[in-house]
């Protein structure tokens, strides 16, 4: 009698709780079940660029900065995880962190700029400008980056157990974005994604309120840098070679055309950008030469009769994929 | 009836115009004073000197006896001098429970590691700021619209709410930049209860900028009036009312002073 009291209250939980979040995650479980070598890759693509566009949003979307630093922290990730790895020899599970914390790094210095008031248009041509000029490291630095040709990344090592095929990343990388959408989640659904998204909607009131606004937006910056630098380090991992070319900026309007499609400010719309844009330009793989043309037209057609993106569409219906700032229900 | 604001010989100038000129204003707790004047007599800019927006040119403010007139906003914010704004200071993209919650900001004690991870205690504190933010709601009778966005609501609502979040933390002084704009004259007599309420029940000081001449006449104790950046007059409803100069100044013109006229 018990175990079914307690069994109704768990189906109760499961109920009431994010249901499209568990379906999410057991079909993503099983996905490697469906997939072959090279669509696998194209899966484990997905998972960075997921994790790349929920970084990217804390920033462009959640705070309203037009702060393009994606590009930056996504190579300063990826090519701090490669030299950790080849010049150091630290394994990845070092490296990788290493590479979020100076994504992070990237992310105040870039704060520093929003936070002297240099806003808008600035602040965009600023970020724009230290992405090209991190390009131009990377190609200069070449004790190091090894230049144009790239550094080679050798294959990830958990105390023997290597992550030499694309499943075994699969796990890795689910495990990954999982956690850092659950605490992204857990992030803005706090007090300080409240105040993050108050400074967006009135930075004058917010400080009516007691919150220090300063703070907040060195805070989201930081979180944004850190969470794209995690990204740059799986791309490392995943492509076994870090180039400049990678972190150019047709690279960065890939990241904000995934914020824009998916939903400026929503996490649920960063997952949905980060899985449409990745996989829809491999079925228009067969049609060469129009491949470009048809993403151009996918982002606009989206942006045209949805302009808060793919997020709001299913949001109508599917109250989880509205974004909260508070936890209402617990 | 503790004395709460203190402003001494303040003077505003902003590139050779003369904004307040010699302002001097007390402030106590439970009292509400309305500070009313025609356009461009000085009144928002007081609230921007009081609450660290506008740096004073000279004169000094003190709240509780400490100097605060260098202070940035969210600091004097901190000290419990809440403020709303007369063009709307809501946050128009999320909802009506979450504004609430930002007023309730301060008094929300976690840290980020508990937050990003969820801790039990930070999950706690979020609970109870909720709950709090629920019993606030359902006080100002709003509770039915808490999950609408608040840019959705009618000009009316969205002031209740700003008022809501702006007593969420308890603030000892209470700035009311224009409150009843945009409500009909049911709501502004349900405000001015509120507004009584909060001074006599709680002890809250409250300075009130208003236009609404039958709400200044029925919800302070006492009326300031400003014109030209300098305060003309101080006294009880009835007086300033028959007061020359205040008359001449800013009821005299038009048809003067009638029941609800909004000069």
């Amino acid at each position: 009698m018990r175990g079914k009291a307690d069994a109704r209250s768990l189906a109760a939980r499961l109920g009431a709780g994010p249901w499209p979040v568990y379906c999410t995650l057991i079909l993503a479980l099983l996905v490697p079940l469906s997939t072959n070598q090279y669509t696998q890759f194209i899966v484990n693509l997905i998972l960075v660029y997921v994790v790349v566009a929920v970084g990217f949003n804390i920033v462009i979307g959640n705070l309203g900065q037009l702060a393009f630093t994606s590009t930056t922290c996504f190579g300063i990730g990826a090519y701090t995880t490669a030299i950790l790895m080849v010049h150091v020899s630290l394994p990845f599970w070092v490296a990788l962190p290493g590479g979020a914390i100076m994504g992070a790094i990237a992310g105040v210095l870039a704060s520093a700029t929003a936070l002297r008031g240099i806003r808008v248009y600035y602040l965009a041509i600023i970020t724009l400008a230290l992405g090209e000029l991190m390009r131009w490291v990377y190609i200069h630095a070449d004790t190091l980056t090894r230049g144009t040709d790239g550094l080679a990344v050798p294959v990830a090592n958990f105390f023997g157990f290597p992550f030499d095929s694309e499943i075994k990343r699969y796990y890795l990388f689910l495990a990954i974005a999982v956690a850092v959408v659950k605490s992204t989640s857990n992030l803005l659904r706090s007090r300080i994604g409240r105040a993050i998204a108050a400074i967006r909607d009135n930075e004058l009131a917010t400080a009516s309120l007691g919150i220090a606004t300063g703070q907040y937006i060195i805070a989201a910056f930081v979180w944004s840098g850190f969470v794209v630098g995690i990204a740059g380090g799986m791309f490392a991992l995943l492509i076994g070679r870090v180039a400049p070319e990678s972190f150019d900026l047709t690279e960065l309007i890939f990241h904000f055309a995934m914020v824009m499609v998916g939903g400026l400010g929503s996490l649920a719309g960063s997952v949905l950008g980060a899985i449409t844009l990745t996989a829809l330009p491999e079925f228009f793989r067969s049609l060469p030469g129009l491949e470009e043309m048809l993403f151009g037209v996918l982002v606009a057609v989206v942006l045209l009769f949805r302009p808060k993106g793919l997020a709001s569409f299913f949001a109508a219906f599917l109250p989880p994929f509205r974004q909260r700032f508070c936890r209402p229900d617990s | 009836m503790t004395q709460l604001l203190e402003i001494d010989d303040l003077s505003v100038q902003f590139a050779g115009l003369k904004a307040l000129t010699a302002v001097s204003l007390h402030a106590r707790s439970g009292e509400v004073k309305a500070v009313i004047g025609p356009n461009g007599a000085g009144k928002t800019t007081l609230f921007n000197v009081i609450t660290g927006y506008t740096q004073p040119s000279s004169g000094r403010i003190r709240f509780r006896g400490e100097e605060i007139s260098r202070e940035p906003p969210h600091l004097i914010s901190q000290r419990g001098i809440r403020r709303t704004f007369q063009n709307g200071g809501l946050f128009g993209d999320i909802t009506v429970l979450e504004n609430v919650l930002c007023g309730l900001h301060t008094r929300t004690g976690s840290g980020f590691f508990g937050l990003l991870f969820g801790t039990r205690g930070a999950t706690a504190a979020e609970r109870e700021a909720v709950a709090r933010a629920r019993s606030l709601l359902d006080m100002m009778g709003i509770r039915d619209v808490e999950d609408r966005v608040a840019r959705d609501l009618s000009g009316g609502q969205q002031r209740i709410v700003e008022i809501t979040r702006a007593i969420a933390s308890d603030p000892s002084l209470l700035l009311l930049d224009e409150p009843a704009v945009g409500l009909t004259p049911p709501a502004r007599d349900q405000l001015v209860e509120v507004i009584r309420r909060l001074a006599g029940e709680r002890g809250v000081g409250v300075l009130l900028v208003e236009h609404s001449i039958d709400m200044v006449m029925k919800g302070s104790d006492l009326i300031v009036v400003l014109n030209g950046g300098q305060r003309i007059a101080e006294g009880k409803p009835d007086e300033i009312r028959q007061n020359k100069e205040v008359l001449d100044a800013y009821l005299g013109y038009g048809s003067g002073y009638s029941g609800d006229s909004r000069a």
